[in-house]
Order: structure tokens, then C-alpha cells, then sequence
């Protein structure tokens, strides 16, 4: 509607990790005198395409302009330069130094800062204050005043609203409003598809590391959005071999509570977050980036203390001091990332038999009868033991499957699963999840969060959703349609 | 930063207290003291600052002390029977080479990506052999001048104690200044504290780390030209050069520096320097043997860190 060129335009960008292939032709346009919103799914390019835009990763390929004209940042800084002030979901603020401090580092005046601080009802903060002293939503909203006291053409906000209270998010909301009213643009990686609605006149969506679509002032409503985010995928009907059929073992005989959160809470990342897990249960749950889900799996493995809030196990009140606490009454995690999990340079053997090791202090070898759960572990997980002299060189399939492996020899009530298949080719996904209901058939509780909702339904029982530190829907798996799931999940309510 | 403040005030007071113990434990106590314990301790302190300005970039400099050795060889080789004002045109150019030198070492840090102890051990072997093939064994000397700028006296002994003070504070304030000050300085700070956040606050990290090697050149070139004029020769023995390194980490670690980078006053780590320096004539006052002074000396450094990490730890509870 604007003949003008775009303030800011990408095209056919694509950006690969590896094998891994982030964004593949994502085109962005944004005008002046518009707030453009840019979402998508999980792992959907939302985040490497803001890291591209802000200069701290440089495309395979594709053309970025501002104002019409081709650029190429090769750090942060030229993005700055350039007129593109961002701010990312954690705080680009040195946390060692005062505000004051990092404000001289940015170039920028505090009385240029002040204006901005006040707008935020922050004009009485301590700017001699270091910044690991304050509290999140404070430097959130440092990092954005600093960004506005930049003045640019640009805003580039990945998840600002995050961890924000209602009234915070309103004055940020009217930040928006003015950029765009001064004829700059503001872009906005968001996750709340009401605020989107709200505030936002234009939107692209990524899927699958591609533009899937641009919507424009008037059609931007929930049912496209969340369209767009989905795509024509064919339904993901067939369920995963070994996935529960009909005649539910949980509701005829329902288990006891394995494991029971009781009003967990921690700060403000995870709030009253209350479930209980039975046995023979899995439970999945399902959240957006930075819901407060890997607080929640600090909390239940011991890495964390919550501020409020405990832990219950069959029943009787427990309190962990240390993940090894967690570990010795039977709570274990299979973390995000596989290689926290292992010894990469050491041998599957060895590191199946890791848990065993606080047994080993005391008899000084693994006894005859942990060698033989070592093998059995080996032959009923069917890792692939060729290339075993080192974990590292495993697949991340197989890595995962010794991640799990390891818990298998020591043994344990409650498994701690996150995001156990992400990367993961589909076989070996399908063998994990097979290896997880047999788990749970053997009698143990299961909590897996996931950020593939295609496939949550077919291998959990319930699904709990996650939005905003709390607990906000829990479905039963027959519901769980991927639509609702995304829905849910964004903190809309779900259609009865 | 409160807790780091508090600190370097702390190891201040811990100063002052033992200066008062000493003075009460020898006979007599007067200006001749003080200008041993000053001129004593600069090349210490030289070489602590230079590694406290890399350990807060997020390095460390295990090749420190043999640049003081590769300094002390150069001037004592070059100085040796020359006019004052060559005297000075050589310290000059030594300070100026050796940050060079050790800034070249910061950039293949960044270069190669191989771990800052990794590299600065190498480079250590090959300084401290540069400086034995310039100078063979012990020898040379310096301009009387120089002598005297470092410890007050021609000679290198009196009781002048203003010059090694001004040569203590000068220095110091001028790094301590620039590290708080300046936004260079804050770079250090920023990239020691976190790499990512000062990326992305668009700092250029690979050039600052590349500053901090440099400045830690410059000040080893100083302990290295203070070394020849207290003792009036140069001495190119290994021990010396790796003794003084792991000096240099023990004053920045009860200086209140965080190993781990970004934090830590350049203050504290003058004091703590002195103290080290202190504790021998204080041990030997006391009527210790000199080989359990070492025992003490090492006791002391474990005891006042263990205070140091209960006091932070009861505040985290606290917090």
C-alpha cells in the first residue's frame, strides 16, 4: 500500500548449521510507519533469522537491504551502525558492570537514557547499580531503552514481553505505537498471538526455514496465523510403533503419583506450576521457547532450588539439595543437550556403566552383575556399538539412546525427558519413543517435553501446555490435535 | 562490584595492619624500610597489574614473567655503561617492544582459538630462552639514573622513599583509572564478563582481548626495568621468570580478581602485591626459618581466599 522501498528487507535468505539446515529463502519485508511481527513454530528460523538481521551471523546466501540499499554486517556493530538496534531475548547488558558502565560502553548518554527509563516508571533506578543485581524485567527493559535512546531506524525485538508484567508489556506496547507513528518500524518476534493481533499491522510467518506467509493490515487473525505456522502437512495419523492403542491402562488402573510437583515455583520463570506423574504414565509437556520449561526440569532434577513450592514423591514431601539427591531417589534427566549427558570421549560401555560409578568408590570395580545389566542395556536399546570406542562419534540417535541407557543401568522411578528427539532422524525417533512406552509399561513415570507436537500425542498419555511459567491446559491425548496443541501452547484457550 | 570494593579496601587494611606489625617487630622502623618495602615490591606489582588487566579480559598470561626476564636481560645487556639519555631511549623502546610482542601473542590467541594457557606457556619457554642466549649469565647493569628513579638512591640503596612510591602509584593509578574509566578499559571488563552480551552490545571483543596482551607486555617491560635497577644487573635465570608468573597470579587471585574474568579492582592487587613482598622480611623479623616461611606464606593465600569464598557464598544465600 505503500509505494515507498522497505526500511529494512530480506530475501532469500539461508543459513545452515552443519546439516542442519536453519533457514532455506526466508524473505522479510518491513515498511516504515508499521510494526511487522515475525513468527513461527519452534525451530521454524525465527531466531537464526534475527541473528542475521542483527549481525551476529552472516547468511549462506540471500540480500539484505536497509533503505533500499544492500548490506553486509560482519559484527553486531554494523547492524548498530547501520540503524538496526536489537534487543535479544537475554539481555545484551554485561552483567558485571553498572548500568551506568554499560551505557558508556554503548556510546549513549544517560540523559539521552533517562526519557526512555522514565518511560518505563524506571527513572529512579540506580544506573550505578551492577547489572547481575537486577532483576529481569528490569534489564529487559534497560536493554530496550537503551535500543530506543540508539534511535533507529529499526527496533528488532525478539520476545521483549517475555517475563514482562501486564501493565510493563502495555507501556513497551506504546513504545511500539509511537516508533511507528514517527514513521520507523518496528519488528516483532513474538510467541503471543494476541498481542499480535492487537498491535502489529503486518506479519510474516516461517515455517520449515521459509516465508509461508505475509499477511497485511485487516486479515491478520488467530485461525491464519496459526494456519500459516502449520502449513498443509498431511495428518501425522499413523501412530508411532508401540504407541498406546485404545483400552487405557492408566484410567482402568491408575497408577499412584510417582512424582508430584506441589505449587512449584521459581522467581517469576516458572509460577504454581502443580501436576503429579503416575506410574506407568507419560506425560508430555508442551511449551514455546522460553516458557519457563527448562526452569521446570532444573526444578524436578535438583539442579535448582525453588523459591516456593516443592516436590513430592509417592506421596511423602522430598527435597533436592543436588541433582545427585534427585538422581538417588530415582529421578533422572535425559538433558537437551546430549552431550551434557555423556562423557563424549569415552566409550558406550563406559558410559553406560557412569551412574554405577558411586557404587564402583565403594567395591572398587563394576561388579559382575552391573556387567551384565551394561549388556543388556546395550542389546535392549540396540545402540549401534561399531563406532563405540568414543560416544561422540555415535549419531545423536544413538547418543540419545545411551543418554537413556545409562539411567537404564542404574535404574529409576521418574525419567526427565527434554526434548529427547530433537535432530533426530525418524527411525530412531520412533525407536525412542517405542523404547520410552516400554519403559513406562515396566512401571516407570515418564515427562517429556517435546517441541514437535506432531508426534506428543502418539506417544503420551496427557499433555500438560506451559505458557508463561504456568501450567495452562492440560489435554487428554486423544484431543491433542497439533492445532490445538499450537494453540494452547501461544496461551490462547483451546475449543472445548 | 560492592563485594569486589569491599575487598580491595579489605586487603588495604590487611596492609596497613601488617606495616604496623612489622614496625612494631623491628628495632627500628623508619624511611629506610619504607623505601625497601616500596622498591621491593614494584616489580611485582608491575607484573600483577599487567596480569590482573588480562585475567579481567577473560585471559591469563603464564608468559608474564618471562617477559619481565626477557626485559631485564635486554636492559641490563643494552644499558649497561650508556648515557642516561640512551638509558632512557632503550627502556622506552623496551616497553613499547615487549607490549608489541605480547600483543602479537593476544592476536594469535584470538587467531587460532587455542586456550590463552595453552599459548602463553609456549610463549614463556621462548622468551625466557631469548632472554638466556641475551644474556648468558648474570651481568650488565643500568644508568645510575634509572637506579635511582626506581628505588631513590644511585647506588640502589637508601632511604629516599618518594621516587619507588611515585614509580608504585603513578603506574597503578594511571591503569586503574583507564581500566574503570575509559571505554577501552570497560571493553576488558565487558568481554571478561561475558563474551556473548559484549558482542552483541557491538564491542569489538577480538581487538580488546588483543589490548589486554599489549598492556601486559608494557607492564612486564616495567618489572623488568625495575628488576635491573634494584639489583643493578640482570639476572636471566629461568626460576626467576617463573617464580615472578606465579606471583603475579597469587597477588590478582587475593587482589580480589576473579580468574573467571570481569571482575576485580586493579586496586586491591597493588596491596595484595605488597603484602607477598612483606611477608618474608616479616616471617624473618619473627624468627621463622626460611623454608617453612614458604609453608606460612602458602597457608596465609588459602586461608584468606577460603574467608573470601565464605563471605561471597553467605552472600548468594542471603540474596
Amino acid at each position: 500500500m505503500i509505494d515507498s522501498a522497505p526500511v529494512l528487507s530480506a530475501t532469500g535468505i539461508a543459513k545452515s548449521y552443519g546439516p542442519v539446515v536453519a533457514l532455506s529463502g526466508a524473505d522479510l519485508s518491513v515498511n516504515g510507519g508499521s510494526i511487522h511481527a515475525l513468527l513461527g513454530a519452534n525451530g521454524a528460523g525465527k531466531s537464526t533469522l534475527v541473528k542475521i538481521l542483527a549481525g551476529v551471523q552472516a547468511a549462506d546466501a540471500g540480500v539484505v537491504q536497509v533503505n533500499g540499499r544492500q548490506v553486509r554486517f560482519r559484527a553486531p556493530a554494523d547492524a548498530i551502525a547501520a540503524s538496526i538496534a536489537t534487543v535479544f531475548q537475554d539481555p545484551a547488558l554485561i552483567p558485571d558492570l553498572t548500568v551506568a558502565q554499560n551505557l558508556q560502553l554503548s556510546k549513549i548518554d544517560t540523559d539521552r537514557l533517562r526519557p526512555w527509563l522514565a518511560w518505563f516508571d524506571l527513572e529512579r533506578l540506580d544506573l550505578t547499580r551492577v547489572v547481575r543485581a537486577l532483576p529481569l524485567e528490569t534489564l529487559r527493559l534497560v536493554d530496550l531503552a537503551r535500543a530506543a535512546a540508539r534511535d533507529p531506524h529499526v527496533l528488532l525485538l525478539d520476545e521483549i514481553t517475555a517475563a514482562l508484567t501486564a501493565d510493563q508489556s502495555e507501556r513497551v506496547f506504546a513504545l511500539l505505537k509511537r516508533w511507528k507513528e514517527g514513521g520507523k518500524a518496528v519488528v516483532l518476534i513474538t510467541h503471543r498471538l494476541a498481542d499480535i493481533m492487537r498491535v502489529c499491522d503486518q506479519a510474516t510467518v516461517l515455517r520449515d526455514g521459509r516465508s509461508a506467509a505475509e499477511l497485511g493490515t485487516g486479515n491478520i487473525d488467530e485461525r491464519r496465523l496459526v494456519e500459516a505456522m502449520l502449513g498443509e502437512r498431511p495428518p501425522t495419523g499413523h501412530a508411532a510403533p508401540g504407541a498406546r492403542t485404545g483400552g487405557d491402562v492408566s484410567g482402568d488402573a491408575p497408577g499412584h503419583a510417582a512424582i508430584e510437583a506441589r505449587e512449584l515455583s521459581s522467581r517469576s520463570i516458572v509460577r504454581d506450576v502443580s501436576f503429579s506423574l503416575r506410574s506407568g504414565e507419560i506425560v508430555g509437556l508442551v511449551a514455546l521457547e522460553g516458557q519457563g520449561q527448562d526452569r521446570l526440569f532444573d526444578l524436578l532434577s535438583g539442579k535448582r532450588k525453588p523459591t516456593a513450592g516443592g516436590i513430592a514423591l509417592h506421596g511423602r514431601p522430598v527435597r533436592f539439595n543436588s541433582p545427585h539427591d534427585a538422581v538417588r531417589q530415582g529421578v533422572v534427566l535425559v538433558p537437551g543437550d546430549r552431550l551434557l549427558g555423556l562423557l563424549p570421549n569415552q566409550s558406550v560401555r563406559h558410559n553406560l556403566s557412569l551412574p554405577l560409578f558411586t557404587r564402583l568408590t565403594r567395591w572398587g570395580r563394576i561388579p559382575a552383575d552391573e556387567q551384565s545389566r551394561v549388556d543388556d542395556a546395550i542389546a535392549t536399546l540396540a545402540i549401534d556399538t561399531r563406532a563405540a570406542s568414543q560416544v561422540r562419534r555415535l549419531s545423536g540417535g544413538n547418543q540419545q539412546k545411551v543418554v537413556i541407557g545409562h539411567w537404564l543401568v542404574s535404574g529409576f522411578q521418574t525419567l526427565l525427558c527434554f526434548d529427547p528427539t530433537r535432530g533426530i532422524d525418524i527411525q530412531t525417533k520412533r525407536d525412542i519413543y517405542q523404547l520410552l512406552r516400554k519403559l513406562a509399561a515396566d512401571g516407570a513415570s515418564i515427562l517429556l517435553y517435546t517441541s514437535e507436537l506432531a508426534e506428543v500425542s502418539l506417544v503420551c498419555d496427557r499433555i500438560l501446555v506451559m505458557h508463561g511459567g504456568r501450567i495452562v491446559d492440560e489435554l487428554d491425548a486423544a484431543n491433542a490435535t497439533e492445532s490445538a496443541l499450537l494453540a494452547a501452547a501461544h496461551g490462547l484457550k483451546t475449543p472445548a | 562490584m560492592h563485594i569486589r570494593s569491599d575487598w580491595a579496601l579489605g586487603v588495604w587494611l590487611l596492609l596497613g595492619v601488617l606495616l604496623v606489625w612489622y614496625a612494631t617487630l623491628i628495632p627500628a622502623f623508619g624511611s629506610f624500610q619504607i623505601t625497601s618495602i616500596s622498591k621491593n615490591s614494584l616489580p611485582l606489582i608491575y607484573l600483577a597489574v599487567g596480569q590482573a588487566i588480562i585475567v579481567i579480559a577473560g585471559g591469563i598470561d603464564l608468559s608474564l614473567g618471562a617477559l619481565l626476564l626477557l626485559g631485564n636481560a635486554l636492559a641490563a645487556r643494552f644499558m649497561a655503561g650508556q648515557p642516561v639519555g640512551t638509558v632512557a631511549l632503550i627502556a622506552i623502546a623496551l616497553i613499547a617492544g615487549l607490549a608489541l610482542l605480547n600483543a602479537f601473542t593476544g592476536y594469535l590467541i584470538t587467531l587460532s582459538g587455542v586456550p590463552d594457557i595453552v599459548v602463553t606457556l609456549a610463549t614463556s619457554y621462548i622468551w625466557s630462552g631469548l632472554a638466556l642466549w641475551i644474556l648468558p649469565s648474570p651481568g650488565g647493569g643500568t644508568a645510575p639514573e634509572m637506579r635511582w628513579l626506581f628505588t631513590g638512591s644511585t647506588s640502589g640503596i637508601g632511604d629516599v622513599f618518594w621516587p619507588p612510591i611515585l614509580m608504585m602509584v603513578i603506574p597503578s593509578v594511571i591503569v586503574a583509572l583507564w581500566a574503570k574509566r575509559s571505554r577501552q578499559g570497560l571493553t576488558l571488563y565487558a568481554i571478561g564478563s561475558s563474551k556473548t552480551a559484549a558482542l552483541l552490545s557491538g564491542l569489538d571483543v577480538r581487538r580488546a582481548k588483543i589490548v589486554s596482551y599489549g598492556l601486559g607486555g608494557a607492564m612486564a617491560a616495567l618489572a623488568g626495568l625495575a628488576t635491573v635497577a634494584i639489583t643493578g644487573t640482570g639476572d636471566p635465570r629461568f626460576s626467576v621468570g617463573a617464580n615472578a608468573t606465579l606471583n603475579s597470579v597469587a597477588a590478582i587471585v587475593l587482589g580480589g580478581i576473579a580468574l573467571t574474568g570481569g571482575v576485580g579492582q586493579i586496586f586491591g592487587v597493588v596491596a595484595t602485591s605488597i603484602i607477598l613482598i612483606m611477608l618474608n622480611p616479616i616471617l624473618s623479623a619473627m624468627g621463622v626459618n626460611s623454608n617453612n616461611a614458604q609453608v606460612i606464606q602458602g597457608v596465609l593465600i588459602a586461608g584468606v581466599m577460603m574467608v573470601g569464598g565464605l563471605v561471597a557464598l553467605q552472600r548468594e544465600r542471603a540474596s
